[in-house]
């Protein structure tokens, strides 16, 4: 999309404290050759390189992907209250906050500012408040309708903000520092949040100014934010650039980090001049049941048999060249510390299967992802289910089509793979299995079964939240997963863990939180970091 | 075949040995081209002449199912565009004033249009299917043929025995089925089997860009499920994974190319020696 978007960008990028990008791309890509140039008088390096290719969308609050990389993107250019590092919650537009039974009062970092040079103010936590009550963005911690959380807010002053909530929880403080904050002065002006993809659209008050975004080719560019309140930008400029093949592109210099096939683990474990982090368990696949169009599903024997029909231990080996798990049939991932090991287990018994599903003539078309593990797994479950008796038909579509078909119910059998299981605390459990919750959000985290209802997992699920001691809220989750394992409302398919790969000495900044894996979608990453 | 020259002969054996180990891989060759019959990524044995693919199924089965529905899809665009261009053709080279001018203008609009990013676009819109990548490829494979036969009628029907017939009352079908197929034959049936080996490459280019039934078996198809093997490059695994496909894809088109080339010199030549006799 959109060309003009870049230069009408540079007019405010000029008066702002966005650094200016480059003349031309061919000068700055001579400059850029080699991957080990020293870093610049302001201890940033020059640019730092990702895989690209792939459109999530432009990066404003409304028009991103839902997924994680478009997520990702947006977050680089727009800010929230608080953040989240190794350890645990951090300040970020806000610089302290004091919780008092059910409300909430932030205080703003003084030197907040939008990248027009705009001051940022309680003024405008509380206008995107009210904004987002009314327009929800794509990444929606606050809710909607009548389950929006915040119940009302005062603004103090223009640096203090008091946000109060019906009731307070397990995840009350996350979701309230989540929100990225819009300019007031910007989007006042704008009725139709949804379509809106003026230049000021991407104003934020992040590290990262927007800088271009072309859709078509799937590439991004990001420059540092000068007046940043929160930290000091690591790079002068972020680049998604399309490559046909990541691990070449890595090779060759085009981009800084990459994901490392699990064929390829031991070349570079060996090298001491790359750097290694892990995502152990965190990208998962499942099936989803549409008990609505089969409700011969309802039956428990008959989901215990998609158990016994699948061999989940040849996803992980062929698949995933062996890097993951079979899945735990109470769906958080082994590794986590939420994850209970005596959650029910169902080994791959195809004669069962097959004795169970024999003569019943059931026929069902299984929805994919045309892309990356998605057609291999649908294909392997495709096999094993046929050879139970069950005629499977595989539809592929694009990955943005697949998830908007299963956010519409319009599907039979799904097969979803997403990042974000491993690592967290399990409260995707609600969004997937609750029914009070369930199918709200657009992201895989709220895609759960329909036409299925549990009161104990909806009961255990909505508990976990309202808890507010830890242990007592681990326990929880290990009961409801127990539960899950029991029921099977959607059945697990496998965990893959993988590693990404960067050169040390070129940038050694990327990092994971103490409640996400993945160290490229995490805004710390692109921060110096003390 | 008495009348092929040694190098058309050599053609058509080396197409025919090629099809023979294909047959042999989809009939005899006792692995499933669907199922895994092996562990995963193992290389060329004597139990998997090619090796298998990271899912364990064998490669040479898939490679031989490959070239049935290559073929298929070839052979199937080849009889529409020979239909459907003969037609067009026909009707353009007889007819005169608008009708002329409309097919004419059908012809080289088809001609004209960029070939790949439209029936990327419609195959998009149809969804994945083998019939549908045999009706993107022959709609794209008829306008050729229709404007190369278009100009030959208009050559020949202007011939004193044709104008003759045609004083004696000959109508238009008397006249292309008594008169004109026989010299029109040759030209159609050299030109539709040109279209074979571009509809081959067209299909593996759509199902490379995954626009065909991603389960089903296809060289294109097979290339893309191993170009985007994460790291392959740097594994052994694309010396049997990657090459077969792209030599089978490059042998087959290539043959059937240089085929076609070679019944077209030796009809023209044929041609040029009656005119001269």
């Amino acid at each position: 999309m959109k060309r003009y978007l870049a230069w009408s960008l540079a007019l405010l990028i000029a008066v702002s404290g966005c650094a200016a990008p480059p003349a031309s791309s061919e000068a700055s890509g001579a400059a850029e050759a080699s991957p080990s140039g020293t870093q610049a008088e302001n201890g940033r390096v020059p640019v730092l390189r990702l895989a690209g290719g792939t459109d999530w969308g432009a990066p404003s609050v409304y028009l991103h992907a839902s997924r994680g990389p478009g997520n990702a993107k947006k977050d680089l250019i727009f800010a929230s209250l608080l953040e989240a590092d190794e350890k645990g919650i951090v300040g970020w537009m806000a610089e302290s906050w004091k919780v008092d039974g059910n409300d909430y009062t932030f205080t703003l970092h003084p030197d907040a500012k939008f990248h027009d040079g705009e001051p940022l103010t309680a003024e405008d936590v509380a206008f995107t408040i009210d904004y987002y009550r009314q327009f929800p963005p794509v990444n929606n911690p606050l809710g909607a309708g009548e389950s929006f959380l915040i119940s009302g807010y005062e603004v103090l002053d223009p640096q203090r903000i008091k946000i109060s909530v019906n009731r307070s929880d397990a995840v009350t403080l996350t979701a309230l520092g989540g929100f990225e904050i819009l300019p007031k002065h910007i989007w006042e002006r704008v009725e139709d949040p949804m379509t809106y993809s003026e230049p000021d659209a991407f104003i934020g008050s992040g590290a990262y100014c927007f800088s271009s975004y072309d859709g078509a080719a799937g590439s991004y560019e990001f420059t540092a934010f000068d007046g940043f309140c929160a930290g000091e930008p690591a790079a002068d400029r972020i680049q998604f650039v399309p490559v046909s093949d990541e691990l070449l592109a890595f090779e060759n210099g085009e981009i800084d980090i990459a994901g490392l096939p699990a064929d390829l683990f031991e070349r570079y474990a060996s090298d001491p001049s790359i750097g290694m982090i892990e995502k152990a368990n965190d990208m998962g696949y499942k099936l989803l049941i549409n008990f609505e169009k089969h409700p011969e599903f309802l039956e428990l024997a008959m989901r215990e048999g998609l158990y016994q029909a699948l061999d989940r231990q040849a996803v992980v080996d062929k698949v995933f060249r062996g890097m993951g798990a079979a899945g735990s049939a109470g769906y958080a991932p082994p590794g986590s510390i939420y994850y209970n090991e005596n959650c029910v287990q169902y080994p791959y018994e195809p004669e069962k299967a097959a004795a169970l599903f024999a003569g019943k003539g059931i026929s069902v078309a299984m929805i994919a992802a045309n892309s990356g593990n998605d057609v291999k797994i649908a294909e392997l479950v495709k096999n094993d289910l046929t050879a139970a008796g069950i005629e499977v038909e595989v539809v592929a579509y694009d990955s943005a089509v697949r998830d908007e078909m299963v956010n519409a119910g319009d599907y039979e059998f799904a097969l979803v793979g997403n990042g974000g299981w491993g690592g967290k605390a399990p409260a995707y459990l609600r969004t997937i299995f609750s029914d009070l919750s369930k199918n709200r959000g657009g992201n895989p985290h709220s895609m759960g079964p329909i036409g299925y209802s549990s009161e104990r997992i909806t009961e255990l699920a909505e508990a976990q939240q309202l808890e507010t001691d830890f242990d007592r809220r681990v326990e929880i989750f290990q009961e409801l997963q127990l539960e899950i394992s029991r029921e099977i409302p959607l059945v697990v398919i496998a965990t893959q863990s993988s590693y990404s790969i960067y050169r040390k000495d070129y940038y050694d900044g990327w990092m994971k939180t103490y409640d996400y894996q993945q160290a490229e979608q995490n805004r710390l990453s692109y921060l110096k970091r003390g | 075949m008495k009348s092929f020259s040694p190098q058309a002969k050599t053609l058509l054996f080396a197409f025919l040995l090629l099809a023979l180990f294909f047959v042999y891989g989809g009939l005899f060759y006792p692995h499933s081209a669907d199922l895994p019959s092996g562990g995963s990524l193992e290389e060329p044995s004597s139990a998997h002449w090619l090796g298998t693919d990271d899912l364990g199924v064998d490669l040479y089965a898939q490679l031989s199912a490959g070239f049935f529905s290559s073929m298929a899809v070839g052979l199937a665009a080849a009889a529409f565009a020979f239909l459907l261009g003969g037609l067009a053709g026909v009707l353009a080279g007889l007819s005169s004033g608008t009708a002329d001018a409309f097919l004419s203008f059908l012809i080289q609009l088809f001609l004209s249009l960029p070939q790949l990013p439209v029936m990327v676009v419609i195959g998009a819109f149809f969804g994945q299917s083998a019939w549908n990548i045999i009706l993107i490829v022959s709609l794209f494979s008829w306008a050729p043929i229709a404007k190369v036969l278009r100009a030959r009628v208009r050559q020949i029907r202007g011939r004193p025995y044709l104008r003759l017939a045609k004083s004696y009352g000959g109508r238009a079908g008397y006249l292309v089925s008594a008169h004109m197929l026989g010299e029109l034959l040759p030209l159609l049936s050299v030109s539709a089997l040109s279209v074979v080996g571009k509809a081959i490459v067209q299909e593996a280019s759509l199902a490379y860009l995954g626009l065909s039934d991603p389960l089903s078996r296809s060289w294109g198809l097979l290339i893309q499920k191993c170009v985007s093997f994460p790291g392959i490059y740097f594994t052994p695994y694309w010396k049997w994974w990657l090459l077969p496909p792209v030599f089978a894809l490059v042998l087959t088109v290539l043959c059937l190319r240089l085929f076609s080339r070679e019944l077209e010199t030796i009809w023209r030549r044929e041609e040029s020696d009656a005119a001269g006799a």
